[in-house]
């Protein structure tokens, strides 16, 4: 304190600045405040998360089958197998196509659906949405209430080439050509058939998450673009998109995360992986690799690159969701 | 540019029996500014809407020029309006906010900017075009909403108290700007406040809404000389007028110790009382002891001028506020005895009953 005032003019009213200001101090509350409220937790996490983490990884580096305490180190010859791997590799693409179709079509539907639950309605008078919406918003949620196992289940059952409702509606308008097709069962429409579902499962849900951020934009901004002239279409991409992208970024990074698994929904429906793997997903691949083949140390390799992947593309929104703008607090 | 008419415009809200507004007949001129006012909840806001067409017309018709506009949506109105928190799109700059009814109308990007570019130095907003609304103050937010309106040159501007989210003297500062702006653009207008000192003071016209119904439509000289009912009488003119309520006597209405003199056929509507209406500035200090006795309960100097703030015993016994302006200079003390009586060329009369005018 002496050193930073010996520039100052005796009398000066230039305050004396302390070299710790109080509220940086340690004192015994501080301490125990962060050992309970940071310490503990961070002890939690390192226990249960990130050793497991890094015990995956570390198998993945042997040739550990799961039931015997040997193994040895192999280092990465377990990746090396997975990229020859023909069925693996097979797997990873199912995968990454889940990732890019899912989240798309899921949050494209169900933006347009909560569009028109919310603000949809008549152009002419106050904003609101189309007549009943409310029964509909109810009605779009059933499906998100259903188990996956159950919407798997189910779902193979009205597939079903010769019992299924699917092809017995289709039978009955006259499409003959149906009356015996296997949606699940053919290469060409196995995979659509499949992520039809899932979309069905989940469209509901992603359009309640959109209402209630809709329901959070002032109605005067809606009002606003109205008399500015701007339609349905525009309304969305130029005010509610924008206004709720953070909902928007939320929900594609949980679909994304949901579509790189799809375990049960594919298990449910296809448990074999489907005509010529065509619906396999890696989840699958690694289970039946570490609990039927035994090969434990490989699917752990298996499960550190579908984790790879999945940082991946979370990072991947992010970095897109920067560079667009998204970065920009637009809140008062 | 074009005229605007209420016709028989009438608006229920579902699950309501009384009409928010009910039977509304305003035309208004071509470039006019006319200003509605009235308490909360008089509909004026919804007239406003109706007009813009984000409310629904149940009954009657709203015609923008020649056009029926009633059943056509807002886009299809050629109105811009300007909201009481400006409803600014958070995520475009200035520039964008303004420009954006042009954008959506498909106009070329050099005439949008030159437009916007217009309408910013009117403002004196070129400096913020880049910005984003979160970074203005309010001021600038209430110039660029006012911007978003009139880049878009409607016939008609829409204005729903846009001045109530600023201090007190942006207001005033403002309140002159829209004023002279509106003149120099020559747009028809319709503004909505509840505050009567910008109705009187920006309004061509002003439009005096109660529960929905509309009170009296005049010019602010004529609405403050001749009110048309206690109602208006009372919620025109700061501070209010007094109101009376005072036996009617031979030859004239009892206003404490005198008779004021009332040709007789005016007597004769009003029946046995009536509402004798005096503004603040219409009553003066009688020295013989004549007129109606008030005790002062305050005196408001404002230095030219001062307000007393009185309570005078009515009839029936209960009291009465009395406000009167006098001379600044030798203002009463508090606490003190005084007579007053209202200047007669001043006078206003109502019906005890209906509470409507009867000429003087």
């Amino acid at each position: 304190m002496t050193a930073l005032g010996t520039g100052v003019a005796p009398g000066s009213t230039k305050p004396a600045r302390t070299r710790r200001r109080p509220g940086k101090k340690l004192t015994f509350d501080k301490v125990s405040f962060f050992l309970v409220f940071l310490g503990v937790p961070v002890v939690f996490y390192l226990a249960f998360v990130v050793s497991p983490f890094v015990q995956a990884v570390y198998y993945s580096l042997t040739d550990w089958s799961g039931f015997s305490p040997e193994m040895n180190f192999v280092g990465i010859s377990n990746y090396r197998t997975l990229l020859g791997d023909g069925t693996f590799m097979k797997s990873v693409g199912n995968s990454i196509t889940l990732v890019i179709v899912l989240p798309v079509v899921t949050i494209v539907l169900s933006l347009v659906l909560a569009s028109f639950v919310t603000v949809g309605g008549s152009s002419h008078g106050r904003i609101k949405g189309l007549r009943n919406s409310s029964f509909y918003r109810v009605i779009s949620f059933f499906p998100y209430v259903v188990p996956a196992i159950i919407i798997g289940i189910m779902w193979q059952q009205i597939y079903d080439p010769s019992a299924g409702l699917l092809n017995g509606v289709l039978t009955r308008l006259g499409f003959q050509q149906f009356s015996s097709f296997p949606w699940l069962g053919d290469e060409r429409t196995a995979m659509v058939a499949t992520m039809f579902v899932i979309v069905w499962g989940f469209v509901g849900f992603y359009m309640v998450l959109f209402v209630a951020g809709i329901k959070g934009i002032p109605a005067e901004l809606y009002e606003a673009a109205r008399i500015d002239g701007a339609g349905r279409f525009r309304t969305m991409t130029r005010i509610t998109i924008p206004m709720i992208r953070d909902n928007i970024q939320t929900a594609y990074i949980y679909m994304g995360i949901l579509s790189l698994d799809a375990f049960v929904y594919m298990v449910a429906m296809n448990p074999g992986g489907g005509p010529n793997n065509s619906t396999l997903v890696m989840a699958q691949q690694l289970f039946s690799t570490a609990f039927t083949q035994g090969k434990f140390g490989l699917a752990c390799a298996m499960g550190v690159v579908l984790a790879a992947i999945t940082l991946t593309f979370a990072g991947l929104v992010f970095v897109v969701n920067w560079l667009t703008g998204g970065h920009e607090d637009i809140t008062e | 540019m074009a005229t605007v008419t209420f016709d028989e415009a009438t608006r229920v809200y579902p699950g309501s029996d009384t009409p928010a507004v009910d039977k509304l007949n305003i035309d208004i001129e071509d470039g006019e500014f006319l200003v509605l006012v009235g308490p909360s909840g008089c509909g004026k806001s919804t007239s406003l809407r109706m007009l813009a067409g984000l409310e629904e017309v149940n009954d009657g018709r709203i015609l923008i020029g020649e056009r029926d506009v009633t059943d056509l949506s807002p886009k299809d109105r050629d109105v811009a309006m300007v909201f009481q928190n400006y409803a600014l799109y958070p995520h475009m700059s200035v520039a964008d906010n303004m420009g954006f009814a042009l954008k959506i109308a498909g106009k070329p990007k050099d005439e949008i900017r030159k437009r916007v570019q217009e309408a910013a130095k009117i403002l004196d907003l070129e400096a913020y075009l880049d910005r984003k609304p979160k970074a203005l103050s309010g001021g600038q937010r209430q110039r660029v909403a006012m911007g978003r309106a009139i880049v878009r040159q409607p016939q008609v501007f829409l204005m729903d108290e846009p001045l109530s989210n600023l201090d007190a003297k942006l207001r005033v500062q403002t309140r002159t700007q829209i004023a002279s702006l509106q003149r120099r653009l020559g747009v028809t207008t319709v503004y909505v406040t509840h505050d009567q000192v910008e109705a009187m003071t920006m309004g061509d016209r002003v439009a005096v809404l109660k529960d929905g119904i509309l009170q009296q439509c005049a010019s602010p000289r004529e609405m403050y000389d001749h009110p048309n009912n206690v109602f208006v009488a009372g919620f025109i003119g700061s501070p209010a007028m007094n109101l009376l309520d005072v036996p009617v006597v031979d030859g004239g209405v009892k206003f404490g110790n005198t008779a004021l003199p009332i040709p007789r056929d005016h007597l004769a509507e009003a029946g046995s009382r009536a509402i004798v209406g005096a503004r603040p500035e219409d009553l003066t200090l009688s020295d013989d002891g004549t007129g109606l006795a008030v005790t002062v309960d305050v005196v408001e100097e404002l230095g030219a001028d001062a307000y007393i703030y009185g309570t005078s015993k009515t009839e029936s016994g209960e009291d009465a506020q009395i406000i009167a302006r006098v001379d600044g200079r030798t203002p009463p003390e508090k606490g003190a005895q005084i007579h007053l009586t209202p200047k007669p060329a001043h006078l206003h009369l109502f019906n005890a009953g209906s509470g409507e005018r009867i000429s003087v």
